[in-house]
């Protein structure tokens, strides 16, 4: 049974191998089932002949394949048999009716790779989405010498997904560059060099190793072309990866140090807590997340959407409460004010550490912030950075409309610029302190919210950023969006610059000296208000 | 503080008008007579040591804050360069008395101490180097940041920065002062090993002394025209621009002795501990230095002194019992002092419960001394 069974195969291969060959479907169904060097020759006649097949064919040895893999193909029947959640089909027709007793063969260790690569071949031709597909691919790619290279050029002329196409005729270009012809090598190289990534530099950089590079002028300039062209590419997609983290970095800090210098500005003093209501609003996104995930798990990858109102309300709540019980009482002493609120800052702190605990929280990613789409090179615009700098953006818009043309906006300006005639002209001053306070509270909150998809959350991380807050709203200037704005992008950037060439330390102490150098010139900084000095 | 009219009054009476500053002066000198009399625990005596450390740290801030009206969140800094400077002048003493090598060198991969370390095996160099450094540094920062009239909250937070730098600058290795690790392993203080109750006893004395010193000094320099001036740049600068005072000058001038003084806490802190790490840079350290005056009342040294002992106070014999609890006590005295004592405990005597007055009522400001 077993050498008919190969010698079957061995016929079945060579016509595979030939043009437009259908499957043996009964054929190779039969050999799965014909012990370890069967199941070898139906996976490899189902490599070879699924570029060729027709799309139901395909479907079928995708089918035929999975079903080895999961151990769901039953031996035992009367003919080879399928088991499917609605109950046995038969394993050539995929047609119900068969009987689904018996066992399923054993893959051996040699023979599950095979199948892998042919479920992955088959899927790569009829897989329902572009996700499954794309998938497939990666599983082929890492196997792609010992495929034969029609998969990928008829899989790329079937596909419609531009991207994927693109990735699958890379694929192709990749099993070609073992290929024995050298012009078919050399054209290779041109092509992986088009998509420029890490993964690109390092295959083409081994060919410095292949034999050719030593003996074949035109094949070693092709790879040096190659290997230069990559290069070049990668520092500018590395470049780009450091600005697009700076701007997500600078969006957070934007969030942070708008509240503190609009404060600044309207009040003279400095919230040091500010830090602590960061770290609240990503405790209290926590806190949504978890009773979402009580009440309506279902909904659960809306959180942070859910979370934003509720956030904002219970931290600008804290913020109005803070104002209102300490700060005011403090007015005619900034100083003292700085102090009294490291000692809010000190007991948020500890109060969070008692009632939660120290470690990190863990957040569920929700699927519209997952991933990223590959730009160019190394270059990933991840989701979760870009939700930041989105949020970022919408904040400082409403921030601006509610500053420039609400009411409350302009008693806010009022009295930044002169708190007695705002008072005479019957603006209640200490009640547009403690708005504004609430305001800058929530801004704080919701840069918490923010970073909750990006950095690790625990009671302590409000102080990473209070002092480069601080250093925006020196910066920046006090009372004014638009300095917030420039600092942070400023402070975020020569930060995220700065750290892949001397290191985060160096960074910070380049920014605290170019700062300190920067006062010499403009002590009120980059946007002075135009008021009365405090 | 009347003012001087009528005949003139000798330095001695003007000096001890403050009943208080006299007081804490006389205390100082009876802890020095207990310490030279003997028959205190080793404990006891050593944590006398640190708390005329961290009082004299105090005092530095009380100068700029309470007369000049500066206020530094980074004192740490300064501290901590007096401290760094005398763990090298310590590892360098050690490995040339008993010729063992010190864990720092292995840690920082190093065969045997930086050559440039060498000189500060002789004590003096050391006291010279700590006490210029911190000059220098105070001078650099202080000019660039006075110069362009950076002051009150701006300035706290920018030292603030400064502190916080600093910390993740000595955090590194490559910087090249034991990274996280810091310097320890002392063995030779003069010549004695560190364990000897005389090294514990002769630190803490000198600590005393020094703080001892600090206050008479300090005291005659303010009830002197200095002090004046500074008082008045505090109250309105402006106006005494104005008169042709130069207030940079001024001010750069206390603020450099105030790091100096800082710089000679840490000098005398860090042999009596055995160690120095960047955790004395942290900015949680140097925000409460300027706690431990506001507690104890600024503008009058006394209050800085007693400030300082007291949270230490506090502080230690809650490590000991109830550590989790000491951030609410310090964070609720914080509190009841910036609501209740404008000035510190400096007022009790001056406090009536008023308790709920109302917001807008007038207020004392950061200036009232």
């Amino acid at each position: 049974m077993q050498w008919r069974g190969a010698v079957a195969g061995l016929f079945a291969l060579l016509a595979a191998c030939g043009p437009a060959a259908a499957f043996d479907r009964a054929a190779i169904a039969g050999w799965s089932c014909a012990g370890a060097s069967g199941m070898t020759e139906a996976a490899n006649a189902l490599i070879f002949g699924v570029a060729s097949a027709s799309k139901e064919d395909a479907a079928w040895a995708a089918a035929l394949a999975g079903a080895a893999l999961d151990r769901t193909l039953k031996c035992g029947g009367a003919a080879p048999a399928i088991e499917t959640p609605q109950g046995p089909v038969d394993a050539v027709t995929l047609q119900p009716g068969a009987a689904g007793d018996g066992s399923a063969p054993l893959l051996s260790l040699k023979n599950r790779p095979l199948f892998e690569t042919a479920r992955a071949a088959a899927t790569l031709f009829v897989g329902a989405t572009p996700g499954e597909r794309s998938a497939a691919l990666g599983a082929l790619e890492r196997r792609a010498a010992s495929l034969p290279t029609d998969i990928f050029e008829r899989a790329a002329d079937a596909e419609t997904d531009a991207g994927l196409k693109e990735r699958i005729l890379g694929a192709g270009q990749a099993a070609l560059l073992n290929s024995p012809d050298m012009t078919k090598r050399v054209a290779a190289i041109e092509r992986i060099a088009a998509t420029p990534d890490r993964r690109a530099l390092t295959r083409i950089a081994a060919l410095k190793a292949d034999p050719a590079y030593g003996k074949d002028p035109a094949f070693k300039a092709a790879v040096d072309a190659g290997v230069g062209s990559i290069e070049r590419w990668l520092a500018v997609s590395n470049a780009l990866n450091a600005l697009y983290n700076g701007l997500s970095f600078a969006s957070i800090l934007f969030m942070a140090s708008a509240g503190l210098a609009i404060i600044f500005g309207l009040m003279g003093v400095i919230n040091l807590a500010q830090g602590e209501f960061i770290m609240l609003g990503a405790y209290v996104t926590y806190a949504v997340q978890e009773a979402m995930r009580a009440i309506a798990p279902g909904a659960l990858d809306w959180y942070l959407i859910v979370a934003i109102p509720v956030v904002f309300a219970v931290t600008a709540g804290i913020g109005v409460a803070l104002e209102a019980t300490l700060v005011r009482r403090l007015y005619t002493r900034p100083l003292m004010t700085l102090l009294a609120t490291w000692a809010v800052s000190l007991l948020i702190v500890n109060l969070v550490r008692v009632a939660v605990g120290t470690q990190n929280l863990q957040f569920v990613t929700p699927s519209y912030i997952t991933g990223g789409r590959l730009v160019m090179g190394d270059f990933i615009v991840t989701w979760n950075r870009l939700f930041a700098i989105v949020f970022a953006a919408v904040t400082l818009g409403l921030t601006w409309f509610v500053l420039k043309r609400t009411p409350l906006g302009l008693n806010i300006r009022a009295v930044t610029q002169n708190r007695a005639m705002a008072g005479c002209v019957g603006i209640a001053t200490r009640r547009v302190d403690m708005m504004a306070f609430g305001l800058g509270s929530g801004l704080a909150g919701l840069a918490g919210l923010a970073l909750c998809p990006i950095y690790s959350v625990n009671p302590q991380m409000g102080s990473n950023f209070i002092v480069d807050s601080f250093m925006v709203v020196v910066l920046g200037g006090v009372g004014t969006l638009a300095g917030a704005v420039i600092a942070s992008l400023g402070v975020g950037q020569i930060n995220v610059l700065i750290e892949p060439l001397y290191g985060a330390v160096a960074a910070k102490v380049i920014v605290l000296l170019m700062i300190i150098v920067f006062l010499q010139f403009r002590p009120e900084g980059l946007y002075a208000v135009k008021g009365r000095r405090k | 503080m009347t003012a001087a009219i009528g005949p003139k009054r000798s330095l001695i009476a003007r000096a001890t008008d403050d009943r208080i500053v006299a007081g804490v002066a006389l205390a100082l000198a009876a802890t020095a007579a207990a310490l030279l009399a003997g028959g205190l625990s080793g404990y006891r005596v050593n944590t006398i040591g640190q708390f005329a450390c961290f009082a004299l740290l105090a005092l530095a801030l009380d100068l700029i804050w309470g007369y000049a009206g500066i206020l530094s969140l980074g004192h740490g800094l300064f501290f901590a360069i007096g401290g760094y400077v005398v763990g090298m002048h310590l590892l360098e003493q050690s490995v040339a008395v008993t010729g063992i090598t010190p864990d720092i060198v292995q840690f920082m991969g190093w065969t045997a101490l930086p050559g440039w370390w060498a000189p500060l095996e002789s004590f003096p160099v050391a006291l010279a180097a700590a006490l210029a450094s911190s000059f220098a540094v105070a001078f650099a920062f202080g000019w660039a940041s006075f110069r362009s009239r950076v002051s009150g909250v701006y300035f706290a937070i920018i030292t603030q920065a400064l502190v916080y730098v600093a910390m993740l600058l000595m955090f590194r290795n490559d910087t090249g002062f034991g990274g996280n690790n810091g310097m320890t392993g002392f063995q030779v203080v003069f010549g004695l090993p560190i364990q000897d109750p005389a090294v514990t006893k002769g630190l803490a004395l000198a600590s005393v002394l020094a703080l001892l010193a600090a206050l008479v000094g300090c005291r005659l320099l303010m009830i002197g025209r200095f002090g004046r001036l500074l008082v008045a740049t505090r109250d309105d600068e402006v106006r005494l621009r104005s008169l042709g005072y130069e207030t940079l000058r001024l001010k750069l001038a206390v603020w450099c002795l105030s790091a100096v003084l800082a710089a000679l806490a840490g000098l005398l802190y860090v042999p009596q501990v055995g160690i120095i790490n960047p955790r004395l840079l942290s900015p949680e350290l140097s925000i409460e230095i300027a706690v431990w005056c506001a507690i104890g009342g600024r503008g009058r040294l006394a209050g800085a002194i007693i400030g300082a002992v007291l949270v230490n106070a506090i502080k230690f014999a809650l490590s000991a019992s109830l550590p989790e609890l000491w951030p609410f006590v310090l964070s609720g005295l914080v509190i009841v002092v910036a609501l209740i004592f404008p000035n510190g405990l400096l007022d009790l005597g001056r406090w009536r419960p008023t308790l709920w007055s109302r917001a807008d009522a007038l207020q004392p400001t950061d200036a009232t001394p």
